[in-house]
């Protein structure tokens, strides 16, 4: 069974619409979500959280359709969206206290493994962790409730090569036995060198793409110019499909 | 239920929230437009929602394991604890201000049983339209404040313009007969309260689900 699958789907605004996009996860994998600023890689995760109400389309989330079972498929998802953080004056202990009320499954001795694992003092504020630390604060709270799905909305956007590198290295070890899955999107394609299994490719709120990592690069070998070697990389493919002539 | 208000109460409720409760007091003030203490059971929750926007206490409850309209729910419960809260607090001092103070208030109307009935509609009107239009876009707060304020304001200035109308003068009492002829206008306030709230939740919730967060 997938944990995730996306079919058709489809968000208009006044000046973009994301178009039929459609991709699947499967169990103990790590999807990447590339595409250039703007190309809708935010508004699709939104659209299949429903954080944005989507116009079209279908999302299936551990078997289930999650719009009519939205609140039993967020028990088991974590979710972090990048640059967004919460109560800045509060204290890592009191979200804790109040996130914890509404899981079925969550554990607290889980979740004092994880402060430990992570380094994080419970009685600091928000404002007082590091970028790489409130990331690793939500991920803490999404294990500590059994989460299976863990979707990342550019989680590693603003961290040095080192926080970055470190986060990578955590999520590897998250999908390793297999149980649980990460999508996360970001803009840095070489973090998804090191750690995506698949990678689903949004251009101008169009899915160009979506596969097994090695795969996906083979297909776009055709952007190669004339004495090329070697593959091209992520970022060389994103590059050379978002390429713009200028004529002046 | 009680885990959206308990999120409410502890990590999206600014600290004004219980200090404008408190204010319930001030009915104890020998000379006040006590219409002024439902203000302030309205500006708290408006200061909450302001530090809300701040906070990205929408998000974050976005993400829990909720519906989307469960947000708007908690949002009512939290300003009808707040408000109910405010009453509560300010009842006793009522008692005891006919007690202290017998003499009654030049400045207004008496803390009577038509006094709360009032300030059930202002609670009322404030809620329905600051709620209902701050979930057509989950962020414009101060247009919302604005819009519910003016209507709740003119009820204040009714009730308050009301006491001083001679042949009125059984609303201004705390007299035994006049509150008891008063207290159509409590209960009157309390049902239109409780309507009111049920149409906010339903209406703002319906509009909160067309929001692109």
């Amino acid at each position: 069974m997938h944990m995730l699958v996306v079919r058709d789907l489809t968000k208009r605004y006044p000046k973009f619409t994301l178009q039929q996009v459609s991709f699947a996860l499967r169990p103990g994998r790590i999807m990447g979500l590339i595409g250039k600023n703007g190309a809708g890689k935010t508004t699709t995760l939104k659209s299949i959280l429903n954080l944005v109400r989507p116009d079209g389309g279908q999302v299936e989330m551990f078997g289930q359709d999650f719009y009519s079972h939205e609140e039993s498929c967020k028990q088991h998802i974590g979710v972090v969206l990048g640059g967004v953080d919460f109560y800045k004056h509060k204290k890592l202990a009191q979200i804790t206290e109040v996130t914890k009320r509404f899981y079925a499954n969550w554990d607290d001795r889980a979740y004092a493994k994880y402060l430990e694992m992570f380094d994080l003092d419970p009685d600091k504020r928000v404002h007082e962790l590091s970028s790489g630390m409130e990331v690793k604060f939500m991920v803490a709270l999404a294990l500590s409730h059994q989460a299976k799905l863990l979707i990342f909305d550019q989680p590693t956007s603003g961290l040095d090569p080192v926080a970055r590198d470190d986060l990578l290295l955590l999520f590897r070890e998250l999908v390793r036995d297999g149980s649980r899955s990460i999508l996360y999107s970001t803009h840095i394609t070489s973090d998804l060198e090191k750690c995506a299994d698949d990678i689903t490719y949004i251009k101008d709120g169009k899915l160009l793409r979506s596969g097994e990592k090695q795969e996906f690069i083979r297909s776009f070998q055709a952007l190669k110019e004339p004495g090329e070697d070697g593959e091209l990389t992520l970022e060389e493919i994103m590059i050379r499909s978002e390429r713009r002539r200028y004529r002046v | 239920m009680s885990n959206l208000l308990y999120k409410e109460l502890r990590l999206a409720a600014h600290p004004n929230l219980y200090i404008f409760a408190l204010l319930g007091m001030l009915v104890l003030v020998p000379a006040y437009p006590y219409g002024m203490v439902f203000i302030f059971g309205c500006l708290g929750p408006y200061l909450t929602m302001l530090y809300g926007r701040e906070t990205n206490d929408l998000y974050f409850t976005a993400l829990l394991p909720v519906r989307k309209r469960d947000i708007v729910k908690g949002k009512c419960l939290l300003f009808a604890t707040a408000q109910l809260g405010q009453v509560l607090i300010s009842l006793p001092f009522a008692f005891l201000r006919t007690r202290l103070l017998p003499a009654g208030n030049p400045a207004g109307l008496e803390a009577n049983a038509a006094y709360y009935g009032f300030g059930f509609l202002v609670y009322a009107i404030f809620n329905f339209v600051f709620l209902t239009e701050f979930f057509k876009s989950g962020y414009k707060v101060g247009r919302a404040f604005l819009l519910a304020l003016v209507p709740a304001v003119l009820v204040v200035l009714t009730m308050e313009v009301l006491a001083h109308v001679p042949a009125l003068a059984w609303l201004d009492s705390v007299q035994g007969a006049d509150l008891l002829r008063q207290l159509p206008i409590l209960l009157g306030g309390i049902g239109i309260y409780a309507v009111a709230m049920l149409l906010t939740l339903r209406l703002a919730a319906k509009r909160f689900e067309q929001v692109n967060l």
